[in-house]
């Protein structure tokens, strides 16, 4: 079968179904685009929590290691160097014990206390530290169990420091927020998909005899399939891009500063917008597969 | 009912020629072996059927309704398959035909029905070209073929009406136009004058029996009693999904027999 006969053949009988059964086909089109719109409001809101509370975890995935006043520097420095190259740490620095004291006093307001001990020659009792940001807050208490064992570790009963009840809870709104993100897609995805089959199912019962005839007279079940996929296509992807048209709009409306609203950037936009376009071409086409097949079971 | 008659052509080309009867070596080209069918009611269509067709036949297959003609077409084209027994087709057995190589096996078959299955939004031409565009677009010489088609129904002056605006002898004869384009070996009439005054009825018999001698094969059901007796072609006749008659030059009904 020579190809751009056969490809202008069934493009121009999708086409004409369309136009045919333009009162089925807007009303698909029109409810495959609100069910593309709530996938990608949801996929854009979730992105937003998920980009606060990532803020949260970078804020709350730092461990603290704290170093016993004894150990040289450069050993200091090679411990230092050895966590910075574990994949999980995003980056390692040293606060000596001036630092820590200067912390001690500016952000938990001990400047008397530390000051009081210094006079009556009680020193700087802060020990210096290896503050470690960690790119995922699932990694901090692998790490710390890690750095535990370190003979270079403050002896005291606490040598590392995080915030042990954050995390968890932390860890906790992320996974809600991503497995709520992915049900909601999931959900609409199905929504989506039933309509396309529904929509596709009119149409070949529509056109019952004309695939009737096709089949008698030796048509393949593809050519027979293949117009049903490309209006399913055509319908999820214009669908897609009138959601997506949309949802840009909403969010230039209300973004400032080089982002859309919810201070979603444009590149992660632009990610949306592609999802968007390539579900639609695979929920319309795997719904007219769908909703072709029982016509051509005989 | 009274028909204007015409004399059929002739049975076959041997016997066009006058030489005798047709001696016939070639393999049988349709073969029912005990076939039975019974659909999924529980009623069975056609029961322990055995029969051969070889090339360029022409039988009838009649029988009153419900007795299993339409059945024995169905089982014919695969859009049922055999509860029992064989059904085979140019020697291939269809209930091991896998359902992706059924659109080979049909474009080898003419297939026309009773109610025409002629696409009403579509112009003569176009449904006749609609059967070539669907399985094989890119063929050359599509128009040539098309009028060919139509020349040899005598619709050539009809190309660009609609279905409606013809009659349905005029209609039938679109349908058999169409089942021709692929130059079929076996062509297959479901009932092809059922919707048909006697006249148009028999002008469809007629271009049936043309076809056969041009060499396809022809498998015609009917209860058409008139078009039967006339034609002088052998006779399946069919009662309760039974064949109980297999006659060659038979007539509908034997001597003695009553219509149901």
């Amino acid at each position: 079968m020579n190809p751009i006969p056969a490809l202008r053949f069934v493009v121009g009988v999708a086409l004409q179904n369309i136009v045919r059964n333009r009162g089925i086909a807007f009303a698909s089109l029109l409810t495959v685009t609100l069910t593309l719109l709530g996938a990608g409001a949801a996929v854009a809101v979730v992105s937003a929590l998920d980009g606060v509370l990532h803020q949260e975890e970078t804020q709350a995935s730092v461990l603290k290691v704290f170093m016993a006043d004894h150990v040289s520097f450069a050993s200091i420095l090679n411990l230092q160097y050895s966590l910075s190259s574990e994949p999980s740490v995003l980056n390692a620095t040293f606060e000596n014990k001036d630092q820590a004291a200067k912390q001690a006093a500016s952000g938990l307001g001990l400047g008397n206390a530390l000051k009081i001990l210094q006079q009556t020659g009680g020193g700087n009792p802060l020990p210096a530290s290896i503050n470690l940001h960690l790119r995922n807050i699932g990694a901090v208490s692998a790490i710390n169990n890690q750095v535990s064992t370190s003979p270079l570790l403050y002896p005291g009963p606490h040598p590392t420091d995080y915030n042990k009840d954050v995390i968890p809870r932390l860890e906790r709104y992320i996974f809600a927020a991503q497995l709520g993100g992915a049900i909601m897609v999931a959900v609409v995805g199905a929504v989506a998909l039933v309509i396309i089959t529904i929509s596709v199912r009119t149409a070949a019962f529509v056109r019952r005899q004309e695939i009737e005839i096709m089949k008698l007279v030796g048509a393949t079940d593809w050519f027979v399939r293949w117009p049903f996929l490309i209006e399913g296509v055509i319908v999820g992807v214009l669908s897609a891009v009138l959601a997506s048209a949309v949802l840009v709009g909403i969010g230039l409306a209300f973004g400032s500063g080089g982002n859309l609203a919810l201070g979603i950037g444009l590149r992660f936009a632009a990610l949306v917008v592609l999802g968007l376009i390539v579900g639609g071409a695979v929920l319309g086409s795997f719904g007219s597969f769908v909703g072709i097949r029982r016509s051509l079971a005989t | 009912m009274s028909i204007s008659t015409s004399p059929a052509p002739p049975r076959t080309a041997t016997q066009a020629t006058g030489n005798g009867p047709p001696v016939r070596h070639d393999p049988p080209i349709i073969v029912f072996e005990t076939v039975s069918k019974t659909y999924a009611n529980g009623v069975p269509a056609v029961q322990d059927v055995s029969f051969t067709v070889r090339p360029r036949d022409f039988v009838f297959v009649v029988g009153a309704s419900g007795a299993g003609k339409s059945t024995i077409i169905r089982l014919l084209i695969r859009e049922e398959t055999a509860s029992k027994g064989h059904v085979i087709v140019e020697g291939q057995d269809l209930a091991r035909i896998r359902h992706r190589h059924l659109p080979r096996l049909r474009r080898k078959m003419g297939i026309v029905f009773q109610d025409f299955k002629l696409l009403p939004n579509l112009t003569v031409a176009q449904n006749v070209a609609f059967a070539i565009q669907v399985t094989d677009p890119g063929r050359s010489h599509l128009k040539e073929k098309v009028g060919e088609a139509l020349y040899i129904v005598g619709l050539e002056d009809k190309l660009n009406n609609f279905p409606t605006e013809l009659s349905g002898g005029e209609q039938q004869r679109v349908a058999i136009a169409r089942a021709l384009i692929h130059r079929p070996r076996i062509f297959l009439a479901d009932e092809p004058t059922g919707n048909l005054d006697p006249d148009a009825g028999w002008g469809i018999v007629q271009l049936l029996l043309q076809i056969n001698h041009r060499g396809a094969t022809v498998v015609m059901a009917t209860h058409n009693r008139e078009v039967v007796d006339l034609s002088k072609r052998r006779v399946l006749a069919m009662e309760g999904g039974r064949l109980i008659r297999d006659e060659q030059e038979g007539q509908y009904l034997k001597e003695g027999e009553a219509i149901l």
